[in-house]
């Protein structure tokens, strides 16, 4: 389980998935869950929920005659097919953070229910390719931060990404810094 | 609350450990030995070079009681022989080596590598000896080379010989290793490495950040993959032994 206290693991986890309810849940019908309208939740309705509460349903399995879980949960559709041949045909001029703002965190708890030896292949192939880039922009910091044409891409980061550029960026400043303070010593 | 400390030496605390580093000063007038924590100084008598911690012979400068000798490898000569190493481009994927490793002075059970044993006390890069005084390798960068040189180029510019030369080749070092660094970015990878021999502490503290964010990520995309081929590898070896692992046995006689 992702770690209790990590606010990157709690946003992670707050992020949607479809899941289809194989059970008659009426109790739930006014619920945010259900966006608070009336419509009872039968079975075969497909929700989004939140991973936690998605994977919990699609995982346990209630004791009695019939032992099926009680949801079963769909990939979302920012790891759906057309966001996957859109990554393997151009891996950076993908805005990651339209599809999921914690992108490779979803991928990552996706690839831990479903073994999609494909989908890992492709999350680490694009995670390469953009980690990159983002080397790339942190150096040259002026015409990063005035947007420029690479301000698309900088807003389509998302925020595993964020942190890289914030820790190269970092890196390269604080020696700067550090010359600068010791040429006035 | 928690504080978000970067794991490992930011670029301002590597700058602070290098003044740590011994450099050859030549007194101007004399001094007694002085009982520092990380041990005694020799006492300054003028005109004898002597053996002095960098911060020393940095405040000692300042009061004009003594001139800083740069060390072998901070001069023209030298700077420019290793830039033509590091630009040549059969050693593209090299960085030029660090200072020879002082001869072992205790035995170990690994033969040949006494560095590996765990009761031997055989010191490294940073701590080399000679890193920076009169003694130093000439045709080797030491671990600290840039803030060395840094820091002796700001405060110490009349002790060099032609410091402009040296500024520029200093600066050229770092632009051409700083890019072979990050050359090196393209091939990380989950579990894959980069021959880094040879690197300094300012410049590892300027990629780490960075460096060990990409690998994490990395690592964290391929964890599911990394589980089941481990489990896929137990079972292959539980399976081997077949039913008949002794094992099982033991069990089966208890009860």
């Amino acid at each position: 389980m992702a770690p209790y206290y990590s606010p990157t693991a709690i946003l992670t986890d707050a992020q949607k998935a479809p899941t289809t309810f194989s059970l008659a849940v009426p109790a739930l019908s006014h619920s945010p869950l259900n966006n608070n309208s009336g419509t009872p939740i039968t079975p075969a309705t497909t929700l989004d929920l939140p991973l936690w509460l998605a994977e919990m349903l699609a995982v346990s399995r209630p004791s009695g005659p019939a032992s099926a879980p009680l949801a079963t949960l769909d990939m979302p559709s920012a790891l759906g097919p057309k966001v996957m041949n859109a990554l393997t045909a151009d891996s950076t001029s993908v805005e990651l953070r339209q599809q999921a703002q914690w992108f490779y965190g979803l991928g990552e708890r996706m690839l831990e229910l479903f073994e999609d030896e494909e989908m890992g292949a492709v999350l680490l192939n694009t995670f390469k390719k953009r980690a990159l880039e983002i080397a790339d922009k942190a150096q040259n910091t002026r015409t990063a931060q005035q947007g420029g044409d690479s301000g698309d891409f900088m807003s389509g980061l998302d925020e595993t990404e964020r942190q890289l550029f914030r820790a190269a960026h970092d890196g390269t400043h604080t020696v700067k810094r550090w010359f600068e303070a010791t040429s006035r010593g | 609350m928690a504080l978000p400390l970067p794991p490992g030496l930011t670029p301002s605390e590597v700058g602070f450990l290098c003044e740590m580093e011994h450099v050859t000063v030549i007194p101007r007038q004399t001094l007694d030995g002085l009982e520092l924590l990380g041990g005694p100084t020799g006492a300054l008598k003028p005109p004898f070079p002597t053996p002095l911690p960098l911060w020393l012979a940095l405040l000692l400068k300042k009061q004009r009681r003594a001139n800083i000798t740069p060390p072998p490898w901070l001069s023209v000569d030298a700077l420019t022989q290793i830039l033509d190493f590091e630009t040549d481009e059969r050693t593209a994927e090299l960085f030029s080596p660090s200072p020879n490793l002082p001869p072992a002075t205790t035995t170990a059970p690994l033969e040949g590598d006494p560095y590996l044993a765990h009761d031997s006390l055989e010191l490294s890069a940073p701590f080399l000896k000679d890193a920076a005084t009169a003694r130093a390798q000439a045709d080797a960068l030491p671990y600290h080379w840039l803030e060395i040189g840094h820091l002796l180029i700001t405060h110490a510019p009349d002790d060099f010989e032609d410091l402009d030369a040296v500024r520029k080749l200093l600066r050229d070092l770092r632009e051409v290793r700083m890019s072979k660094l990050r050359k090196g970015f393209e091939v990380l990878d989950a579990g894959g490495g980069v021959k880094m021999n040879g690197v300094g502490g300012m410049e590892i503290a300027e990629v780490r950040g960075f460096v060990g964010g990409v690998v994490d990520g990395l690592r964290k995309l391929n964890r599911s993959r990394e589980e089941s081929r481990k489990e896929r590898e137990t079972e292959e070896r539980e399976n081997g032994f077949g039913s008949s692992s002794y094992r099982d046995d033991e069990d089966e006689d208890m009860l």
